[in-house]
């Protein structure tokens, strides 16, 4: 399955950004970029950028294979909270080992490559995350 | 202060290495080198970007953690310089991508700018230029290359990746002032890739004298002559690092002694990382300098050209190196690959299944 160039132009703004959707009306805040609270309905929401660190809560290994994609096989796919408190799905790269990822591990979003249309295509760019090279105090 | 660089400084720095590293004794030995080679031009290991790595993503990072650094609302930066001399697509900019990735304003200049290892120091001399004559408020210039060499040529030893990220802004909110700048360019064939060609040439008999060592001695000479300054006048000098080697031997022929050249050498450990190689030195050398101290950096870049600049720290360095990952820290943080793992992640060997 190969990215259309045309859908992934209009979202690359949930691929550059971590958006998240803070509710005026009940004060809980969603991930993605949405109109409208999912806990409550209302639509008084404000969109905020996460400033995309957090840590992991859990993770999976995937061997499935993507066209644009093959040569980043296994890739690791973790449950990652943010700092705003919101979970966001996301691959996680440059693990040392497997042995690091603990839930906890603290971890920070990169720009990286997700797939690309060889050797003549696009390359499809999009947030991934890495465990944190600076620590928390 | 000369009249190129009124009131301009560093605003804020980024860097970023690749987490893995290529031991140089595992090139040597794979391609029957002598197996003095390594430390005869002084190179121990080099970082190797991941599969999912370029000069785009590593350039992303450096520069927003320049952006962190400065303090600077990425709305309020109005031009974006990448330079590099392997950029993910032969046509389609580097810069915009990046730029929109960090939410840069759309009300700006960007390009991508190539002359070997020296474009983004031409990147930072643009950017100085367009702050001082008050045309924009803050300028990004970014290097950023996976380096490309040959499988068995000498220069994978070095060939390496890496990124660094400079915000030029007002000397009121800079962490380093610039003094002067001087550049030297002249048409000198050591080193060339052709339109479609995945590796580089090099011209045997030009890469050292006629080449780093002219052009790099001459830009030096003619900053110091410029603004009446000798080597002893300065903290750091921090020269190209094609190899561990050649900065010490340039510095020692300009009159700089060891000490003030090591503090600023990233080469040995991490290998050459062309538009990023001496800028990653100034970013180290930013990360340790007190407030008063000069700096002298000069670039260099194949074909051929040499930047000087001359730089005085200010006491806004010191709370400002903690708030981003230093180079020492990406210097340390590391996982070795092999030379197999490195030749998948750079390309070497292609993937061939349907
Ligand atoms: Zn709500």
């Amino acid at each position: 399955m190969k990215h259309s160039i045309s859908i992934f132009w209009r979202d690359r703004e949930n691929h550059y950004k971590l958006l998240i959707t803070k509710c005026r009306n009940c004060g809980k805040s969603s991930y993605p970029k949405l109109k409208r609270c999912p806990y409550c309905g209302s639509t008084n929401v404000e969109v905020v950028e996460s400033k995309g660190r957090g840590t992991l809560v859990n993770y999976t290994i995937t061997y499935f294979r993507v066209d644009g994609s093959e040569a980043m096989l296994p890739k690791v796919i973790g449950l990652v909270k943010l700092d705003e408190g919101v979970k966001v799905p996301a691959e996680i790269v440059d693990v040392p080992d497997l042995s690091s990822l603990k839930p906890g591990l603290e971890v920070e979003a990169v720009l990286r490559k997700y797939s690309s249309d060889d050797p003549h295509g696009l390359i499809y760019y999009g947030l991934k995350f890495i465990p944190s090279i600076i620590k928390k105090q | 202060m000369s009249r190129c660089c009124v009131k301009t400084g560093v605003v804020g720095w980024g860097a970023y290495i690749p987490l893995y590293r290529l031991r140089s004794k595992e090139i040597a030995s794979l391609w029957g080198f002598d197996p003095n080679v390594a430390d005869s031009i002084w190179i121990e290991e080099k970082s190797v970007a991941s599969v999912d790595e370029d000069a785009i993503t590593m350039g992303w990072y450096a520069a927003k953690y320049a952006l962190v650094r400065g303090g600077v609302n990425p709305e309020d930066v109005g031009a974006v310089f990448v330079g590099t001399e392997s950029k993910p697509y032969a046509v389609k900019p580097s810069s915009t991508v990046i730029a929109d990735a960090l939410g840069i304003s759309r009300k700006k200049l960007a390009t991508d700018l190539e002359f070997a290892c020296r474009a983004a120091a031409e990147g930072i001399r643009l950017a100085v230029a367009l702050v001082s004559s008050g045309s924009i408020k803050y300028g990004l210039s970014i290097g950023s290359d996976t380096a490309q060499a040959s499988p068995g040529d000498v220069l994978e030893l070095t060939a390496s990746s890496g990124a660094v990220a400079f915000l030029i802004g007002p000397a009121e909110e800079s962490v380093a002032v610039f003094e002067g700048l001087t550049t030297y360019v002249t048409d000198t064939p050591d080193f060339w890739r052709r339109e479609g060609s995945k590796y580089p040439s090099h011209g045997e008999g030009f890469t050292g004298e006629p080449a780093y060592f002219h052009h790099i001695i001459s830009s030096v000479t003619m900053l110091l002559e410029e603004l009446g300054l000798k080597p002893s006048d300065f903290d750091y000098a921090i020269f190209h690092q094609p190899n561990g080697k050649f900065p010490l031997q340039v510095g020692r022929a300009l009159g700089f002694p060891k000490e003030k050249i090591t503090p600023g050498l990233v080469t040995p450990w991490i290998g050459n990382t062309y538009n990023a190689s001496a800028l990653l030195g100034l970013a180290k050398v930013l990360e340790i300098a007190k407030p008063g101290q000069r700096i002298l950096v000069a670039p260099f870049g194949s074909g051929a050209g040499s930047d000087a600049m001359s730089l005085v720290v200010t006491d806004k360095v010191l709370d400002r190196v903690h708030k981003a990952p230093t180079v020492e820290e990406l210097i340390n943080r590391k996982k070795y690959v092999s030379y197999a793992e490195y030749a998948k992640s750079r390309n070497l060997i292609l993937r061939n299944v349907g």
